[in-house]
């Protein structure tokens, strides 16, 4: 890497503001109505850092943990076991008050343009609502700010009095993304933020929060099942597989050269317009196992090509493997191309 | 004001002047409700009693007055205080959850465990007779019913990620309650009263009807009912009054309440006529239509909407046939008129949405063509879910949010075959595994808020399959998915093709790589028009139209960091631009494209809407 690159990451690329540490969330489940608690792990031993001015991508299946880890990072809601903490303050230590004062320094914006807005009240009343919980602006300016928010995102402030039914979905979701930002946020989960969109619209939006990303400075986590998508906005990539992270590093190198037979199978599994009609991969069988009761060993190892005796052994670590690669996969050396 | 909201003043305005009266009742020339008349007793109507005198010779219309205050208040004071107390325990039980929950809700359950005439018995025995023990006895009786409403809509709206939204800004969970949570549950709410107030006012008549009530002579609407019953052969008059005021009543409550909840619930299109006057006129067997089309051919089909304003146009012209066994994809943007196009075609439009134009003909299980754009509601039923099947957009919306999902799948199936319920239940498991649900024997038992949001839409596609229709239309059935189930649903679909050799398939979709690995022909639609159409090969090597090749451009899969947007949006339906349609936003738009009037055809046989093609494509 050339000494100016360099410069440029500790410069851009910012200071980790978003930090977790073995983080793990346990959603215990009762069997039947007297049953026993049995554990439903959605989450387990997580490690990231999320710096300023970097949309950290996290990739995976429904179900794998990436909405429950957006919003363990947002605190709503605690770990398990292990620590988030923001800005060095541990969210879990924080309750009342302090909290929801914190709070306005970290913001979501979700998959749903149609579910995540208040259908009963004006778009400009709920993108006002973050401005006055933390009194961003005196009361007399809010409406500027409005404003103000709305023509950053693209939308027209004279339709600030509309309720969201008379919204698109892409102008629903650019409404979303104007409330987010109302308390001047240093941090963003957007969890699936296009993935209801066209894709016109999405592009769009994608568009939209690089830019955001790049003024303002944000920190952000963009959670996404299509790979494609993240690849757009994230330089850094998790993918995650029943609440562990198998692999993690710089998105094009691992879109290159996928070190974890899973995300080979992502990656194979996204449809693409460049492949010839018809086409028809190879497609990964069988189900994303339980989590109540996750395979011993890999967790991938019932659906991976790979798959050796070793795999039901003991869970594969996430190991360095150089050029700020990790990977959870003992075979995954074989991955290198011949 | 719009038309519900006028509805609305004018039923209010009505029960003003019928509430009203028993309000003004001391100051009315009425007479008294106790001065007894023994030679008058039974007597009709006449200048003197407007409605007759009673058993005792009373005047009728005077107890008819005065009675409605006693049944009114006992009525509407258990309902509106249930109401308070319900809509709390229900509202704290059903968002913070544990034991806040158990002590509000489940506490509340043993009551509705209790006969109801036991419990206003009990507290009547202790309390004594009065109405003020009448309104607390059936206040307590009447709790638990808004609770339990309160607490499923609750739950249900708690789920919702504008309330989410809403924590994550730091919101107090008070003011999340009062602000956000209750005005949306406030349709159900709505409904329980007017539910509660009339049996308010039924249970009132039966508790004074035991002489646990209203005490005598005082008048009410039961104790009255009570009396004429007695007398039903000597003056059935004296039951119809006290009937009257009683059923209008409820009536009357049930139209406000049914106005109130149109008027506060937002939705862009209004109601169009009553459902029932449809379903009226469809009591014949649908006329056969000679014609050929081996599936399915659609011509000229157009939906408007019917509004205030007048009618306005949503689709036009749109055509395109189906072959069995071959799939084609409608894809455009949101809006563009794919989802009114597939709804047209299964009946399913809603009641503002109209069939102003075209046909659509489908040769059904028996061979016969029927024109579906003609069909009634009666006619349709039978064809859905077995000639005809559909995968909607919106799981969770579609999904009832009180219902294990096995047992909404159960239902599925056992509403079109006969099947022993061991069997169903196989089924069951069966087709939750086969779209992907982990863990099916487990997960059957699951409501849909304990899913995610995955997993609601493979709960939906299996209701969809369950009873492998000839025609499937799919909208947007994997755009929730994960790319490696997607790919499963993909061949699963495919599969279900192989199975049967005389399904077709719409594929609604805006996504062009899902449109080329699954589709055989294509329907590219803007603006509620078609403006490309051929096959999947050749649309994709080289599009004819601009808008395609902008769909294409914008394809998250160049390797450049910006990626390609067609600028602004659609333009709204009524407001469309002459000619072509796309020429607002297209960067090939010319004076000659005002003069674009529909698809051509090629010499190559495909069709494209863009006038200018041979230039710009
Ligand atoms: N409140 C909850 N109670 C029980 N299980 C939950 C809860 N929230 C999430 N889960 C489970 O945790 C797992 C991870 O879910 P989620 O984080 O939503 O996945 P993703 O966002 O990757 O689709 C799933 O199995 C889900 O059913
Ligand atoms: S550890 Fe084994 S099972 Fe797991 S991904 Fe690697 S090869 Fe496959
Ligand atoms: S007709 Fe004109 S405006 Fe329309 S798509 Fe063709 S070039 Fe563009
Ligand atoms: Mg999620």
């Amino acid at each position: 890497m050339s000494d100016q690159a360099t410069a440029m990451e500790q410069t851009s690329a910012g200071t980790v503001i978003v930090e977790a540490r073995g983080v793990s969330r346990n959603f215990p489940q009762r069997q039947g109505l007297f049953g026993e608690k049995r554990d439903v792990w959605a989450l387990r031993k997580i490690d990231i850092d999320i710096r300023r001015g970097e949309a950290l991508g996290v990739v995976g299946e429904s179900g794998c943990g990436k909405s429950t880890l957006g919003r363990l990072l947002l605190a709503l809601d605690d770990p398990t076991e292990g620590t988030v903490t923001f800005e060095g303050q541990a969210l879990n230590e924080m309750r009342g008050a302090p909290l929801r004062a914190l709070r306005q320094r970290m913001q979501m914006i979700f998959q749903d343009p149609f579910g995540s807005l208040d259908p009963r009240r004006s778009i400009g009343a709920q993108i006002a609502d973050g401005l006055r919980n933390h009194q961003t602006v005196p009361p007399a300016e809010i409406n500027a700010e409005v404003a103000r928010l709305m023509d950053l995102v693209g939308l027209d402030p004279v339709t600030a009095t509309r309720r969201p039914h008379e919204f698109s979905g892409g102008q629903r979701q650019r409404i979303a993304v104007a409330r987010a930002l109302a308390p001047r946020p240093d941090f963003i989960v957007a969890d699936e933020p296009v993935s209801a969109l066209d894709v016109s619209i999405a592009a769009q939006i994608v568009n939209l929060l690089a830019d955001l990303r790049d003024d303002l400075n944000l920190a952000m986590l963009f959670i996404s099942h299509d790979l494609h998508v993240v690849r757009h906005l994230s330089s850094r990539l998790v993918v995650m597989y029943l609440g562990r992270i198998v692999e993690e590093g710089p998105t094009e190198a691992i879109f290159a050269a996928p070190r974890h037979p899973y995300t080979r199978a992502l990656l194979s599994a996204t449809p693409s317009v460049r492949r010839p009609a018809g086409y028809r991969g190879a497609i990964l069988e069988g189900e994303l196992p339980s989590p109540a009761d996750p395979p011993s060993g890999c967790a991938f190892r019932t659906r991976c090509p790979l798959a050796v005796a070793a795999c039901a052994g003991a869970v594969p670590e996430l190991e360095d493997i150089g050029d700020k690669r990790r990977v959870a996969c003992i075979r995954h050396a074989d991955m290198v191309a011949p | 004001m719009t038309r519900a909201q006028r509805s609305l003043t004018l039923w209010l305005a009505v029960a003003l002047i019928l509430v009203a009266f028993p309000i003004a009742a001391p100051i009315l020339p009425l007479q008294s409700t106790v001065a007894i008349d023994i030679p008058g007793r039974f007597d009709g109507p006449s200048a003197e009693h407007w409605l007759g005198q009673d058993e005792l010779g009373r005047d009728v219309l005077s107890r008819i007055i005065w009675g409605a205050r006693a049944s009114l208040i006992v009525a509407f004071g258990s309902a509106f205080f249930a109401a308070v107390i319900g809509t709390i325990l229900g509202l704290v039980g059903g968002y913070f959850r544990g034991l806040a929950e158990i002590l509000a809700v489940r506490s509340t359950e043993i009551i509705i465990c209790l006969p109801p005439l036991l419990l206003a018995l009990l507290v009547i025995t202790i309390l004594g007779a009065g109405i003020d023990t009448l309104i607390m006895a059936l206040t307590i009786l009447f709790v638990p019913k808004y609770t339990r409403v309160v607490y499923a809509a609750t739950l249900q709206t708690g789920a919702l990620d504008f309330v989410t939204a809403q924590e994550s800004m730091g919101t107090h969970p008070m003011r999340i309650l009062a602000r956000t949570v209750l005005p949306n549950i406030f349709p159900p709410l709505l409904v329980q009263f007017s539910l509660t107030v009339a049996s308010g006012i039924l249970l009132e008549s039966g508790l004074s009807f035991l002489g646990l009530g209203v005490v005598p002579p005082a008048p009410s609407w039961g104790l009255m009912i009570r009396a004429a019953r007695a007398a039903l052969d000597v003056q059935p008059l004296l039951l119809l009054w006290p009937s009257l005021a009683l059923a209008g009543t409820v009536l009357l409550l049930n139209v406000i309440c049914d106005r109130l909840q149109e008027v506060i619930t937002p939705r862009t299109a209004e109601r169009g006529g009553a459902a029932w006057l449809r379903r009226q006129l469809g009591l014949t067997k649908p006329e056969p239509v000679a014609d050929d089309t081996p599936l399915l051919a659609i011509r000229d089909l157009s939906v408007a909407v019917s509004t205030e304003r007048g009618t306005i146009g949503l689709t036009d012209t749109v055509g395109f046939t189906l072959k069995p066994g071959e799939t084609m994809a409608l894809v455009g943007e949101s809006g563009s008129g794919k989802t009114l196009t597939g709804l047209a075609t299964t009946g399913l439009l809603p009641n503002a949405l109209k069939i102003t134009n075209g046909s659509a003909l489908f040769r059904d299980c028996s061979g016969t063509v029927l024109d579906l754009a003609k069909l009634t509601e009666d006619q349709f039923r039978p064809l859905r879910g077995n000639d005809i099947s559909m995968v909607f957009q919106d799981a969770s919306a579609s999904l009832n949010p009180v219902h294990r999902i096995g047992d909404q799948l159960a239902e599925v199936i056992a509403e079109h075959r006969k099947l022993p319920r061991a069997e169903i239940d196989t089924l069951v498991v069966d087709l939750l595994r086969r779209v992907g649900i982990p863990d099916p024997e487990q997960r059957r038992r699951a409501y849909p808020f304990e899913l995610s949001g995955g997993q609601r839409q493979r709960a939906m596609i299996a209701m969809a399959i369950a009873n492998s229709p000839r025609l499937l239309i799919a909208d947007e059935p994997t755009t929730a998915l994960d790319p490696t189930i997607q790919a499963q649903i993909l061949r699963l679909l495919d599969g279900l093709k192989d199975e049967n050799r005389d399904m077709g398939m719409i594929f609604v979709t805006h996504n062009l790589a899902v449109v080329k690995e699954i589709a055989d022909t294509v329907s590219v639609m803007y603006a509620g028009e078609v403006v490309e159409q051929g096959s999947v090969a050749e649309i994709f090597e080289r599009p004819r139209h601009p808008y395609t090749a902008a769909l294409l451009a914008s394809v998250p899969e160049s390797e450049s960091t910006r990626l390609e947007s067609i600028p602004g949006t659609v333009p709204r339906a009524g407001e469309m631009p002459e000619g072509c349609r796309f020429a607002p936003r297209c960067k090939h738009a010319a004076d000659i494209c005002a003069s674009v009037d529909g698809l051509q055809t090629l010499a190559d046989g495909r069709r494209t809407a863009c006038i200018r093609w041979e230039t710009v494509t």
